[in-house]
């Protein structure tokens, strides 16, 4: 066993199966439970991920920042120069962002492969999942088989729902991951700073490719995958929104207005 | 295209392959199955089923002919001049041993993860959405059995009775011409590898409770189990009154199948996995890093090799050659001498 195996996804796995034995072994109830789990331990990182990036978007508006974009256009050295004095000035950290971040990929990508792992669907898949259980925690026989079902779906196979009449299933979950995607985009996508906003635009084009990304991964890999998406989507939803960083105008354009009759003050149509 | 394209299209394929080569489940994780019938070797791996000569390896067809997504595990059966194999995609196939071509398919709500069995004119194939059905030689259904898990283990059977054993912890002996159950026994474990019938009436099978349990086929008592402290991924082989078996800590085991207590054991290292094969001198041992073992009836070292790959299963006896399936290796199917040396290999034409 490598180390990326013994310090994530071993015991990402136990944990994982621990609540679900816990839980009177209901896999798709030990998934949100798990994610809401790592969520909530990662949520610290969150915290200073979101005041890092809250950093360099005050930036973007500081007046001496756009002055000194426009004094040193052609100058790149200069223009780092200052970038730097500003971030003291300012007490920014450009790696407060960052860090949190790379912080965080190791123990998204070991939850996501402890969910593959458990749901050993062949034999050897199986072989595997028996290796990587603390026999001291966890007893194999009572928890082999895991039980997959979950509402409609076999947490191990990829979902459809199969309505009388229809000859061919509906992807449910599949509808489900790119809306709570698409959706969890844009109400943490902060107001474009100013136009030539390059992160804004990033953001704006991850928010179009993403939800179709992810709902492609969801209609061809195991549904335990998928609701393991809406969950950490909706989990992510929550976090924003108790931190206040949740734009709820992005989604509803009629709270925009209200927004703007607040800040400008004057009468707007409604 | 700009830089900013650049980066979310880079970000993008990184995260994909980062997803997806984490989530590959099916890649690699099959072993390759392997029938005879003396002139050609059947051997079901990955995404085909093959048809091999004997006498050089040459392939002679393949199932299917172009590159598709299923995948098979379980070994093809031949029986009346027809090849029943499943695949993952829930299709059961009947075709052609001579061209490959498909006879007729009966489609399951599962994989097909364990070879069918064949007794007279029905086949007794298990499913992963643990049914058990019977079908006749034309592929229409006759009776079904619901377990309460998937199946994995291929029945056995002695003529009008079968036992299969489960995923759900419990192995059903069950009546062969209408599916009624006679008896089932609760084994504490589910049972991955098939069960050991003796001409004499007793089951032996290996549960992953790491217990080696006999079983009386009149009735279901058990007769005697035994814990074992490393996880068996063995089916026991028989000859005479031992049984030969293995465990993932590297042990290969002789025991008495009277008492289920040791005659010899040896220590092999490295994994042993899957159905031990008796030959007329030696039990031939397979080991999950791909050593071939072969020791005596009394437990010696005879010889062993090594094959680039891992293997499951124990080698196929072929006359006085062993062949041994190979997976996650270059080549799927290796022809050996009975005392371990290379005769051929096959690597499937792209």
């Amino acid at each position: 066993m490598n180390i990326w195996d013994s310090l994530i996804i071993t015991p990402f796995i136990n944990v994982l199966l621990f609540i679900y034995n816990l839980i009177g072994q209901n896999f798709g109830i030990a998934i949100i439970l798990f994610t809401l789990l790592i969520r909530l331990v990662t949520h610290p990182l969150m915290v200073k991920q979101i005041k890092g990036a809250q950093g360099m978007q005050d930036l973007q508006k500081n007046e001496k920042w756009i002055k000194a974009q426009e004094k040193y256009k052609g100058d790149k050295e200069k223009l780092a120069q200052e970038q730097m004095a500003l971030y003291k000035e300012l007490g920014i950290n450009p790696f407060a962002s960052c860090l949190p971040t790379l912080i965080q990929l190791p123990i998204i990508f070991g939850l996501y492969q402890a969910v593959i792992y458990a749901m050993a669907t062949t034999p050897i898949d199986l072989l595997n999942l028996v290796r990587h259980i603390y026999p001291g925690l966890l007893k194999v026989e009572t928890l082999i088989p895991l039980n997959n079902r979950f509402l409609w779906m076999d947490l191990s196979q990829p979902e459809r729902l199969f309505i009388p009449g229809l000859e061919f299933g509906i992807p449910v979950m599949v509808v489900i991951v790119v809306l709570t995607t698409y959706i969890q985009g844009k109400l943490i996508q902060p107001p474009a700073a100013n136009p030539k906003d390059q992160t804004a635009a990033m953001s704006g084009m991850m928010n179009l490719y993403m939800p179709i990304f992810m709902g492609y991964l969801a209609y061809t890999l195991a549904s335990g995958l998928a609701l393991y998406f809406v969950a950490s989507n909706l989990v992510g939803i929550a976090q924003y929104a108790m931190l206040g960083k949740v734009n709820w105008a992005n989604v509803f354009p009629f709270l925009k207005k209200k927004d703007e009759i607040v800040v400008k003050g004057k009468k707007i149509n409604r | 295209m700009n830089k900013r394209k650049i980066t979310l299209i880079s970000t993008v394929i990184l995260a994909a392959v980062l997803l997806t080569a984490c989530s590959s489940g099916l890649s690699g994780s099959s072993w390759p199955g392997i029938t005879t019938n003396g002139d050609t070797f059947y051997v079901a791996n990955m995404a085909h089923v093959y048809a091999i000569r004997a006498t050089d390896g040459s392939q002679v067809w393949r199932f299917p002919e172009k590159p598709s997504r299923t995948m098979y595990f379980a070994a093809p059966v031949l029986v009346d001049n027809q090849l029943i194999v499943g695949d993952y995609q829930k299709i059961l196939h009947s075709l052609n041993p001579a061209t490959g071509s498909e006879n007729w398919t009966f489609v399951a709500n599962g994989p097909w993860i364990a070879s069918p069995l064949v007794i007279d004119s029905s086949i007794y194939a298990p499913n992963g959405d643990g049914n058990l059905y019977a079908l006749d030689l034309s592929g229409n259904l006759l009776w079904k059995f619901a377990a309460e898990k998937a199946l994995w283990s291929r029945p056995v059977g002695n003529g009008d009775t079968i036992y299969q054993a489960s995923m759900d912890h419990s192995i059903y002996a069950l009546d062969t011409a209408t599916g009624s159950v006679k008896w089932s026994k609760n084994l504490g474990g589910a049972v991955i590898y098939s069960p050991t019938l003796s001409d004499d009436g007793m089951l032996y099978v290996a549960t992953m409770a790491r217990e080696l349990i006999a079983l009386n086929t009149d009735n279901g008592e058990i007769l005697w189990q035994r814990k074992f402290e490393e996880s068996l991924w063995s089916q026991p082989a028989l000859h005479e009154d031992t049984l030969f078996f293995g465990d993932l800590g590297g042990k290969a085991y002789g025991i008495n199948r009277l008492n289920g207590e040791d005659i010899w054991a040896q220590t092999l290292t490295d994994p042993v996995t899957g159905k031990p094969t008796v030959t007329e001198d030696s039990v031939v041992f397979a080991t999950e890093n791909g050593t071939l073992a072969a020791l005596s009836f009394t437990g010696e070292r005879i010889w062993t090799e090594t094959v680039t790959g891992k293997l499951y299963n124990g080698p196929v006896q072929f006359d006085d050659k062993l062949l041994v399936g190979v997976a996650l290796g270059e080549s799927p199917l290796v022809l050996k001498t009975n005392s371990g040396q290379n005769i051929w290999s096959f690597i499937p034409p792209k």
